[in-house]
Order: C-alpha cells, then structure tokens, then sequence
C-alpha cells in the first residue's frame, strides 16, 4: 500500500508545490530557515507554508516584524553565517524596502570579498498582475534585478518546474529572487513525482514545438503564450515557445536554436515595456540572430504606466495582443 | 562597579587627566592586559598614520581616519573571541586589525593589492576576511546593521556562544536600518553588539541637526533593550560596557546599544574640508585636553607601569612593524584585468564567460 502511495503522482498546484519544495529541503537540511511576514501561524497570506510551523518549529519558521528591510539584511546576515534562509516577501510590490539590502549587499557582498563569503539565500515573493490587485500588489519588477549582477532571478510558469527550480534555489550557492506568478498559483496543476528533485537554473524548455514562429515568455505569460499558439494553430501557423524559467542568467542556447528554427520572435512580458527585462532578449537577437531573423523581433507587454486596477484588463497582455505581435512579424 | 544604562553623563572609569574615575579593580584586567590595550591604541594611530599619507602620496585613492576613535575600537574589540563575527563601517580599522586582519593586509586594501584579503574590490575601508569574521563594511550607511543581527539570529539557532558586534556612526541612526534592527535583534533576544561611534559629526552634520534626544543611547529604550552612553575616549570605560554587553549576550540575555561619545580628528575623509564646518578650537581642544592614548598613558604613568623610556621604545617598535607591514603590501602585485569577471557568482555563467573571452581579446592575453 505504501510502495503504491509513494509511485502515484499527485497534482499539485503552484502554491502546493512551492510549499512542498519547502519542506522537503527544511527536512533534508537544517541550514534552511524560513522568515518573513505571517508565514507562522498564518501560514503566509497565500498559505504557502501552511503548517510549517508545527512541523519545524519558531526557530525554523521566523514570523518577522513587518519590515522588509529586515527580513532581507536578516537573511543576508544568516546566509554568510552559513544558513540557506528563504525570506518571503508577502508581495514583490514590498521588496523595494529591502531593495539596498538586497542589491547593494546580497548581490554584491561574494564579488566584493573576492569570493571569500557567499550568501545562499532566497527570496520568495508573489509577483504579476491579474489579481485584481492593483498598482502594488500587481508588478512585475524584474528588470531591476536582473540587471544587478550576482543575483539570479527564477520565474516558473507551472508547478512541476516551481517545485524543482525553488529547490535548486535553494541548494544554490547565489542570492535567487524567486518571482512566484501569483495569478496562476492555483490555476494550474501539475503531476508531481514525489520527494525532491532538482529543475536546474539557467536552462529554458520547450512548451510547443513549432516551426514557424518563436514566442518567448516566464512566468504567468507561459500559459497566455500556450493559448495564442492554439489561435494561431486555426489560422495555420506552427508556435514554438520557450518558458525561459530563470531570466538571470538565461538560455542563450535554447533561444538561438529556435530562433535559427522559426526565424521570428515575439516576446511576451507582462512588465512595461521601456527598459523590460524582453528588451535584453530583443538586444542579444540583435547581436547574435540577424541573419536568421525574417522579421522585426517584437515585444508585446504591458504598458509605460503604473499598474492600474479598474483598468487591469486593458492593461495585461492578452490573446489579441499576442497574436497582432505575431501577425505583424510574420506578415512583415 | 555596578554599570547603569541610559545615564544623563558618560560612564567613566578615567577622569581626563588618567586619574581613575571608577573601579577599575573590578574589570579583572591584569597589568599585561592594561600594557596591551595601549599597545593596541598606539598601533591602530600608527597605522592609520601611514594609511592617510598614501592618499597625500598619490597611492590611494580614499582614506577616512579612525584617529581619536581608538579607545572606542580597541576597547570594544578586545572583548571579542576568535568566532565572534565583526559587521563594521568605513571607520571600523581599529577593531578589524585588533580582530586579527594584519596590517599589511590593510594596506594592500588601501593600495588596491592582492595581498588583501578582497583583493581591492572596494575602495578603501571595505576589507574583510572570512577566516576572521569580518564581513567587508559596505559604503551604503546603515546597510550592515541588519545584517548583524541576521548572524546573530543564525548564531543563536546553532546554540553557541558566539555574538556579533556591528559598529556604525551617529549619522547612520538616522537610517531606517538602525531602527529595523534594534527592533529585530529585541524581539528576537539576539546577541549582538550595536556599536554606535558617536563622533559627533556625519560629514558636517553636527549631532544636534541629526537628533532630536539628547543621547543615541536612549534610543534603545524604545526598543526594549538597555543603552548605555559611555566615555569613548576612555578605553577601561568602552572595555567594561562593552565587556558587559558581550556576557550579557553571550549568557542569552540579547542586544545591546552601546553610544561611544568621541571624536575624529581628520576631516570626515580625505575627501573632506572640515575647516568649513568644525569651530575653531574644538579639534584642539579634543586632541590636547581629552586624547585617548594620552589619557590611558598618563593612567598607566600613575599606576607606574609606563614611562618615558617605554614609550620611547614602544614608539620605535611599531614605527618598524609598521614599516615592515607596509613594506609586504607595497610588493604585493596588483590583481590581474581578467580577475574582474569572478565572483559574481559561485561559477561564471555563460555571459560571463563570453565577456571574459571578450576582455581577454582586448587585452591580448588568455
Ligand atoms: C546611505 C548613504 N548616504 C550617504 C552617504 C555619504 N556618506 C558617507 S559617510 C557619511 C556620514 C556618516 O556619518 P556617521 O554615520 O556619523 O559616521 P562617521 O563618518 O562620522 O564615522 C555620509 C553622509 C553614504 N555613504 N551612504
């Protein structure tokens, strides 16, 4: 009975995975603490370590004083001691008061002492929009981090990569912000094999294989990619995506196989678009892609404005969207 | 002698002419020890001494003098041990060379050397060393606070009886780290040291414009934790409190403020004109009338453990370990160009390999 318990795979949610990753790496290692806002008792506003507490106990699961500040320099300060902290922040909306902490000092503190220390640490957070919520409980604030070398930035779009790319967060030897795409923490299951395994960092995957046309996306814009693929399936065009899963440091490989492939790039973000994390994408095209390229790389996101809430499907890329920023390379 | 937080006067255990103001037989501290506290103020001077000329020189690009401070960084690093961390600010050479980081390595950090321990990643004041515990000081005021009291918490979840001290100055309890961590480190009983070097100046802002209360060591109050506001210029007395602090953390009892009310003698850095803010006078006032090593001398001649022919020798001891140790970083090399791409992260990712292939080419090596 057991032995047949232990094969069955399980669908798991996103917020079931995550949580699942947490424990089995709390229970593996006892370097790994958690900390942040309500994640005790409460079991952190999205439930996501529900139940910790009781299995691990207060010094494992640190319900924090509400100051972000803190909860990233504490972590830092745990991770040089020799801990593997996961701080979560209750929405990324609040991490800008860690901000310093985490870009000055996370970030910097291996390449400053010459590799000498190392901060081991993840930070969790609920990021995107769709929710409902918003101008701050809604963005999508990659773009800062990703250009701050030395920390790693992970962004899965389903719960089977969210449980084994948080676990290599964890085992990782860098800072990792962990973008949590809160729109799809439940809308999506996935089978989950049970205990641990490891979904490693810096390698992109292939959702849909397609001939014709590259969409490349993360996070809660994977499955909106999946969905234009199957409108543009109707109107016979072959959609190849790629969840890039970690945005620092990205597949330079998987995008210039498929690119080289299709010959087309639609890149989808639900960020703003000056200065967006799509516009790295559509810069190394530039450089490394031009002579596959049969039409402009185009970038469909949200827009230049803070996130709005009356407004909030006007403002999250959509089918439609996606599908003009399809049509407009292919038909270039 | 029965030490109290928050008083209205610094907690002295010298008067300022080296009489004793307080017990100092309860300290413990033996006749060598008293020889090595000195020794400690006379070397961190020299040090920084020689420090600051390379900037007059040309050589270094940044200095910021810790001379006046002395008492404060001797007197509160000596009461750490071996696996106590250290979380300093650019003012913090004292306790990093009492903790162990040599003198030659601090050189080779104000020179931008291999020979130090982060190879000249940071500007000047931002060295550091795993092996001691010394986490490299960030520039950003504030910032290493919080972390502290992270090592504290990760110190305390291991049981030992380790503590972290983390130094910063009056300046920096203006930022909200200095309060987030106070709180933090009280709500999680923590044993860390907050080790504020009140030299009475941020840059130009005298304390008055920084601070409404009349001490920082108050401040702790509002946290729940005890603040003690204690003679910085007096090392028995920055011993003693820091001595207590440490016991108390180290026996599980939590955090501690510490307020050293001091004075720094050089211009806020080397980039720095203070004759357009300081009184004049004041600086003499400071240096004649309520010198550090002076005061512990002038103790040490009472006690007749010093005297004129000791310090004479004394003096030409450190002028030639000094001398020594800065001689070790001068010919200590550079770090090589391509060394810039390492340690972002635990390997080099694929772009920084690519950028390293690209430096290489441009430098005509491999
Ligand atoms: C966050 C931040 N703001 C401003 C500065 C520029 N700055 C460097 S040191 C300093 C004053 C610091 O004063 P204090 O904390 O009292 O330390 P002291 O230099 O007097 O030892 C300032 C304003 C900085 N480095 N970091």
């Amino acid at each position: 009975m057991a032995t047949v318990q232990a094969e069955k795979k399980q669908a798991f949610t996103m917020v079931q995975a995550i949580r699942s990753a947490l424990i089995d790496e709390m229970t593996r290692d006892d370097n790994v603490v958690t900390l942040g806002e309500d994640i005790g008792i409460r079991g952190g506003v999205f439930l996501v370590t529900e139940g910790l507490i009781d299995m691990f106990g207060k010094e494992r699961v640190i319900d924090t004083p509400l100051a972000e500040l803190g909860i990233i320099g504490a972590a830092i300060g745990m991770a040089l001691y020799g801990l593997r902290p996961v701080a979560e922040i209750q929405f990324i909306d609040f991490l800008y008061p860690g901000f310093d902490m985490f870009v000055s000092e996370a970030a910097k503190l291996r390449y400053r002492s010459a590799g000498q220390f190392k901060v081991p640490m993840v930070v969790r957070s609920p990021y995107g929009g769709g929710v409902r919520g918003g101008s701050y409980h809604s963005q999508s604030p990659e773009a800062y981090y990703v250009s701050t070398p030395g920390i790693k930035v992970v962004a899965p779009s389903n719960p089977y990569d969210a449980k084994g790319l948080l676990i290599s967060s964890i085992r990782d030897d860098d800072p990792v912000l962990f973008m949590e795409p809160k729109k799809i923490y439940r809308t999506v299951k996935s089978e989950l094999p049970e205990g641990a395994y490891e979904v490693p960092l810096g390698k992109a995957s292939i959702v849909r294989e397609g001939k014709h046309v590259t969409v490349i996306a993360y996070g809660a814009m994977v499955p909106l990619a999946q969905e234009g693929a199957v409108q543009m399936e109707k109107e016979g065009v072959e959609v190849e995506i790629i969840d890039l899963r970690t945005l620092q440091p990205y597949d330079t490989d998987a995008i210039l196989t498929s690119v080289a492939k299709t010959g087309h790039a639609v890149l989808l973000q639900e960020a703003p678009r000056i200065g967006g994390y799509m516009g790295e994408i559509a810069a190394f095209l530039a450089e490394n892609a031009i002579e596959h390229l049969e039409g402009p790389v185009v970038r469909v996101t949200g827009w230049d404005t803070p996130f709005p809430y009356a407004l909030e499907k006007a403002y999250m890329p959509n089918v439609e969207r996606l599908m003009r920023g399809i049509k407009k390379t292919l038909n270039f | 002698m029965d030490i109290k937080p928050f008083t209205d006067t610094p907690i002295k255990f010298l008067e300022y002419d080296g009489k004793p103001a307080g017990d100092i037989g309860s300290l413990g501290l033996t006749n060598e020890q008293l020889l090595v506290m000195y020794r400690w103020m006379v070397f961190v001077r020299a040090v920084d001494d020689r420090g600051y000329i390379l900037v007059r020189q040309g050589r270094a690009g940044f200095y910021a003098q810790v001379a006046g401070q002395e008492a404060s960084q001797v007197g509160s690093a000596l009461v750490l041990t071996k696996n106590d961390w250290i979380y300093g600010d650019h003012r913090s050479q004292g306790s990093q060379l009492v903790k162990g980081l040599k003198a030659a390595q601090w050189f080779a950090h104000v020179l931008g050397r291999t020979l130090d321990p982060t190879q000249g990643r940071m500007m000047p004041h931002g060295s550091g060393s795993a092996d001691l515990h010394i986490v490299p000081p960030s520039s950003t005021v504030g910032n290493k606070i919080t972390e502290a009291v992270g090592t504290a918490m990760a110190q305390r979840y291991r049981k030992t009886k380790d503590l972290t001290i983390t130094y910063f100055g009056d300046g920096a309890t203006s930022e909200g780290d200095f309060h987030v961590g106070l709180n933090f480190a009280a709500v999680y009983g923590s044993p860390v040291i907050f080790f504020c070097q009140n030299n009475q100046y941020a840059i130009s802002v005298k304390l008055e414009e920084q601070t409404h209360t009349k001490t920082i060591a108050e401040k702790a109050r509002a946290y729940g934790m005890d603040g003690y506001f204690v003679d910085g210029n007096d090392i028995l007395a920055v011993y003693a409190v820091s001595k207590l602090a440490a016991d108390k953390a180290r026996a599980g009892n939590g955090p501690t403020l510490i307020e050293a009310y001091t004075y720094r003698y050089g211009p806020h850095s080397s980039a720095d004109d203070d004759t357009r803010y300081r009184p004049k006078g004041e600086l003499e006032m400071w240096r004649t009338q309520r010198d550090p090593v002076t005061r512990f001398r002038a103790f040490l001649v009472g006690k007749k453990l010093w005297d004129d022919a000791k310090e004479q020798k004394l003096l030409e001891e450190v002028k030639a370990e000094v001398a020594d140790e800065f001689a070790k970083a001068e010919v200590s090399t550079p770090p090589e160009p391509l060394t810039v791409l390492d340690h972002v992260y635990a390997k080099r990712t694929p772009h920084l390999d690519a950028e390293r292939a690209e430096l290489a080419a441009e430098l005509g090596v491999s």
